[in-house]
């Protein structure tokens, strides 16, 4: 390996690092946003969540790229690789968070929000205030696993032309027909990504502990 | 109590069904989609001019005839790509990307060609048109040094690896027909099928496998790196074409490939790029294989 194939998975590292960022950014809110729509049960669109988590759980991310990048074109949208992987991730993903989401939402107690509402407050602030805090805490475990398996659904979209780390390893390997050490150099750098999240994971979770941020 | 635990299970049943159901109907939508996708029809000469662009897939994989070297993606086809293009009136879009994206994007019409190493197979001439060949080949079987495979024959009982999909892998199953025939009934132990040829090779390397089925050119490739591992075998197929592939009917984008792959033929640059990447040329090619 060349000091340059080292550097190509590195690269790939970065096309990783942006793809998982981009579909959770988008994908942890919109989660959250169907998970509410359930456990509201919003008349028409309970059903057509309920759905929409149910096929995506069932669709592997590679058939849901293949399909994003292939079949969308038909109904007129033709989106060029990179958008079209992000829009796979983050539908993949949202699925997963909405219940990670409606989980924390069902364990809620109910009194809580009862009383919050026989004091009129206004159904904005009974959100944010008394809601939302302690269903994040609840939450953040889920959503942090749910993004490590994020990052490791990535080489998925490597079927559209993505060069994230593992298909940059691929790449190597088949040009020096040494498979070997680009993978084992592509799992130091998965290691390496996943570390920094859990740590990240850890901080918030001492300041939630000290009655810090929200 | 136990009538309303049937009940309960009955209703879970119904809930089962119900995700089936809506599972069903997805993959329903997904194959009408890809149904239209067959059906929409592809762009015209003047459609591609007008554009200004045709747009290519290749792969990052399959060397000598493509690979990723230092970034660049390179080898055969994407040097005679280089060429061509220097004789097209339009501009060629190109995405790398690897086999399994390749057919399913210019079935889909995403892209107007594969300039990639497509085996001219009957079963694939039902679906796509090809341009004129760019190589020949036959399948042969590569062995790990030391093998106790000396011959094809030996082949019986053996282990033996070919990328899924691949006109190899239909190659391989055609000799294990013949083998049984031969043997009374004795074949190939098992083949395995792999996403591309990087880990069949890493497999023979290990021992899992005890063969690798694949063109001799890119076995050639793979002896000259790693002389001190791998071996050559004999040819297990009959020779085959191979050409750059379009969606069945669409002459516009063959026409004008065709012409500038001739030319190339005509100049003898085509045969030198051969030499320079397989070590051999192959002249006596038909200018169709459609």
């Amino acid at each position: 390996m060349t000091a340059f194939d080292y550097w190509s998975i590195t690269q790939g590292a970065l096309a990783t690092i942006s793809l998982s960022l981009a579909s959770i950014v988008l994908g942890v809110p919109l989660g959250l946003a169907l998970a509410l729509v359930r456990w509201a049960r919003v008349p028409g669109l309970n059903g057509i969540v309920y759905s929409y988590v149910s096929i995506v759980r069932s669709c592997p991310t590679v058939t849901l790229t293949l399909l994003v990048f292939f079949a969308l074109p038909q109904f007129g949208i033709s989106l060029d690789p990179v958008p079209a992987a992000i829009v796979a991730l983050t539908v993949s993903t949202s699925a997963f968070n909405c219940e990670i989401w409606r989980s924390a939402l069902v364990e809620f107690p109910r009194d809580q929000y009862d009383a919050a509402l026989s004091f009129a407050m206004p159904r904005a602030t009974r959100m944010r205030r008394i809601v939302l805090p302690q269903v994040w805490r609840a939450s953040l475990p889920g959503l942090v696993n749910e993004m490590t398996l994020q990052i490791k659904s990535t080489p998925a979209v490597a079927v559209i032309g993505i060069v994230e780390i593992t298909r940059a390893a691929l790449r190597v390997g088949s040009n020096t027909y040494e498979p070997l050490p680009p993978f084992i150099f592509a799992l130091v750098l998965y290691g390496l990504i996943v570390f920094v999240l859990i740590r990240l994971q850890r901080m918030i979770e001492v300041r939630l502990r000290h009655g810090g941020i929200a | 109590m136990s009538s309303r635990h049937t009940w309960f299970t009955a209703l879970q049943i119904k809930k089962r069904d119900g995700l089936r159901r809506a599972a069903q109907s997805a993959l329903f939508a997904a194959v009408a989609a890809l149904g239209i996708v067959q059906a929409a029809h592809a762009a015209t000469a003047e459609e591609i001019k007008a554009r200004g662009y045709l747009s290519v897939a290749t792969e990052d994989d399959f060397k000598p005839f493509e690979f990723v070297d230092n970034g660049k993606p390179t080898g055969y086809d994407n040097e005679m790509l280089a060429l061509v293009k220097k004789k097209l009136p339009v501009e060629v879009r190109q995405q790398i990307m690897p086999w399994s994206g390749i057919l399913p994007g210019v079935t889909t019409g995403k892209y107007d060609m594969a300039v990639t190493a497509v085996l001219v197979t009957p079963e694939r001439k039902g679906t796509f048109d090809f341009t004129s060949p760019l190589s020949e080949s036959t399948t042969y079987y590569a062995v790990k040094k030391g093998s106790s495979i000396k011959s094809a024959d030996d082949l019986a009982g053996k282990v033996v690896g070919a990328q899924t999909g691949s006109a190899m892998l239909s190659d391989l199953k055609a000799f294990d027909e013949e083998l049984k025939k031969k043997n009374g009934g004795k074949g190939i132990k098992q083949i395995v099928e792999y996403q591309s040829y990087p880990e069949t090779y890493q497999d023979l390397a290990l021992g899992r496998l005890d063969a690798v089925a694949n063109t001799q050119i890119n076995l050639n490739s793979l002896i000259k790196t790693r002389p001190d591992t791998f071996v050559l075998g004999q040819k297990i197929g009959n020779p085959v074409y191979i050409a750059w592939a379009v969606k069945k009917g669409n002459s516009a984008a063959l026409e004008m490939i065709n012409g500038a792959l001739l030319d190339l033929r005509k100049s003898g640059e085509m045969y030198q790029m051969q030499k320079k990447w397989f070590g051999a040329s192959f002249e006596s090619m038909p200018q169709s294989v459609n």
